[in-house]
């Protein structure tokens, strides 16, 4: 058997280039950590943000424990607000799964959205790099390494009141824009250096721009440009991946220049499938939570084969892997594309 | 003197519905300078025109940014009317609402719709934000006395936290309303942890709480015959 032949990395990268891989491949470019590799990493959720080597080591747990054919690093979406100069919380008293929230945004006004010279050097930043650097100096020969960034606007929503800046889109679409062009900047330097640090692909998250939240009109008008600069910005592999609804800019996403398109089970992908036409890559669309964590192993089993019947070219869940799941569904998630081959 | 008063109302309402703040201003003002009634212009102006915002929002035709704009140019004329709202007891406010995502939990663009209704809606709001503590909900609700308690998740692991908060809440106070609401809620889950309401989106937030301030009348009463 071929297949048995070739590495995680191997079959994603060939993805990448538009080889369709049989069986269909199964990782993400949005975290992946669960309470194994934390387990693995002896370090709690709220710690493991801020150390790299544990960082690398929880990532790597789910390529090494389930064979997730992709090893991402960071796990929360405070990188790049950091770097901007605000503060998170990471709720280092609880000891169950929080999320890092951040604390401090400014009001939505371009005068407070500056890019930093030395950006790359600033808050996680060069934590992250160092992990991707970790991770790829262990199983880079093996595994596909990922990382994220925030999409402009969503990065812009992480450092500034977001309520605000929601009605400054509707409102001084002038000012909008030169907001979104600086966060656009912050996430293609970010996802150099993450490039520059090893990362395989890198995964642009723009869940801000969900059509639960913005009109397609505006996706078009203020997000899509900018996603557009993005991606012409980064080299290499690129995801686009907004979770929530998208039906009705999936041809918008599919066109903002990035190598793949992911979606999440909001998202119809047998039909996106067909408005996109065979050739573009689309990647998607397990529920994370409702599935992934609540289902059992048949229902996760089948829910990868729903993936695939609708035409996803590697099955991804819609969300971060909520770090709760069951062993046995990640088990089952990996075997299912497997049996299905 | 009937006609004009209908041709401002219309305007109030236009002037939500377009999020146009300047026209909602001009047309409060001139509310007032004509001797009109300001609670009859809030309510039939400014409230309905925002009630055919909710109904634009929930047909995908208005989105975020929309509604919050619409609220603005509410706000910008309620301002001008609410000082000249003559206090009658007919008329009194509903209510007051302790709201705010729970702890862990930054999703706020849900919440702050469902804030947008009440307030509307002539109820007196506390907004705690997002990621509110716990202890801050039953803190809040027992230091303001407030007939409502709302809290908003949008994640399924945040969302047990409401649990706890309407266990600790009912023990000192058995008679506050509380209602839950986020994406990964449902109404049967909000029912076996003990909320009195739940509601799907923000219009129908604001439905059930007006559901329930009748029977929180009639509890207000019972106590107060009770003695
Ligand atoms: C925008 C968004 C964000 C923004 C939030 C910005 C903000 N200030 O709100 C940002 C980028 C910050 C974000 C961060 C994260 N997110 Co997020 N996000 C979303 C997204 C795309 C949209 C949510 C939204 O605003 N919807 C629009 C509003 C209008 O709808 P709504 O909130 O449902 O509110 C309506 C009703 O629910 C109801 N309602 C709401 N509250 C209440 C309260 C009461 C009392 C009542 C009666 C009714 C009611 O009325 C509202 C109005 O009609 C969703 C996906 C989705 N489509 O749901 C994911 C989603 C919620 N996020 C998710 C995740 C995992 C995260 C992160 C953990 C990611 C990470 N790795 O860090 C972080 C969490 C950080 C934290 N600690 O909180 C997951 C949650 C999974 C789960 N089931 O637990 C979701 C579902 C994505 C997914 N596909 O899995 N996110």
């Amino acid at each position: 058997m071929a297949t048995a032949t070739k590495t995680a990395r191997e079959r994603v990268m060939a993805l990448f280039a538009r080889e369709r891989q049989t069986p269909v491949p199964v990782f993400s470019g949005m975290g992946n950590v669960t309470v194994y590799g934390l387990e693995d990493a002896g370090i709690g959720f709220a710690q493991v943000h801020g150390d790299a080597e544990a960082m690398a080591r929880a990532a790597a747990s789910s390529y090494e424990r389930f064979g997730y054919e992709a090893v991402v690093v960071p796990f929360d979406l405070g990188v790049e607000a950091e770097a901007m100069g605000r503060t998170l919380n990471t709720y280092a008293s609880s000891d169950g799964i929080l999320y890092p929230t951040v604390q401090n945004k400014l009001p939505a006004t371009a005068d407070n959205f500056q890019v930093p010279a030395d950006l790359e050097l600033r808050g996680r930043i060069p934590l992250v790099a160092q992990a991707i650097r970790l991770v790829k100096e262990r199983l880079g020969e093996q595994v596909a390494v990922g990382s994220y960034v925030l999409g402009p606007f969503t990065l812009a929503g992480q450092v500034l009141e977001l309520d605000q800046l929601l009605k400054l889109a509707g409102k001084d679409q002038t000012q909008m824009h030169v907001i979104l062009e600086r966060a656009g900047e912050v996430a293609a330097r970010e996802a150099e250096a993450y490039r520059a640090a090893g990362a395989d692909f890198v995964t642009v998250r723009e869940m801000g721009a969900a059509s639960d939240i913005l009109s397609p009109r505006m996706f078009r008008n203020l997000i899509q440009p900018h996603l557009k600069e993005v991606f012409a910005q980064v080299g290499g592999p690129t995801v686009l991946h907004i979770c929530g609804s998208t039906q009705n800019i999936v041809e918008m996403m599919a066109d903002c220049g990035a190598t793949a398109v992911s979606v999440d089970q909001k998202n119809d992908l047998a039909a996106s499938r067909a408005t996109l036409g065979p050739e573009k890559l689309l990647f998607g669309n397990l529920d994370p939570y409702k599935v992934l964590v609540q289902g059992t192993p048949e229902q996760v089993r089948e829910a990868v084969r729903n993936c695939v019947a609708a035409g996803a070219d590697a099955v991804w869940p819609g969300c971060d892997i909520w770090p709760t799941v069951p062993a046995e569904n990640m088990q089952a998630m990996m075997d299912a594309s497997r049996e299905q081959a | 003197m009937a006609d004009r008063f209908q041709e401002l109302l219309e305007e109030l309402r236009q002037g939500v519905t377009e999020y146009d703040e300047e026209r909602v201003k001009v047309a409060a003002q001139a509310v007032l300078d004509e001797g009109f009634d300001a609670y009859d212009a809030v309510m039939n102006g400014l409230a309905a025109g925002m009630e055919e915002v909710g109904r634009l929002f929930g047909a995908n035709e208005y989105f975020v940014p929309e509604v919050l704009m619409c609220a603005d140019a509410l706000y910008g004329g309620l301002e001008i009317l609410r000082p000249h709202i003559e206090v009658d007891p007919s008329r009194q406010v509903k209510g007051a609402v302790v709201i705010g995502t729970v702890e862990g939990d930054v999703h706020d663009i849900g919440k702050n719709l469902v804030k947008l209704m009440f307030e509307i809606a002539g109820f007196t709001v506390h907004d705690l934000g997002r990621d509110v503590p716990l202890e801050k909900f039953v803190e809040e609700v027992l230091s303001t006395d407030s007939d409502f308690l709302c809290m908003s998740a949008m994640m399924t692991t945040t969302m047990g936290g409401m649990k706890q908060v309407i266990d600790q809440v009912r023990q000192k106070n058995p008679n506050v309303k509380i209602m839950v609401g986020g994406a990964p809620l449902t109404g049967d889950l909000a029912q076996r942890w003990g909320a009195d309401g739940y509601g799907k989106d923000a219009p129908n937030a604001l439905q059930e709480a007006l559901r329930m301030v009748g029977s929180l009348r009639e509890m207000h009463q019972e106590a107060a015959k009770g003695g």
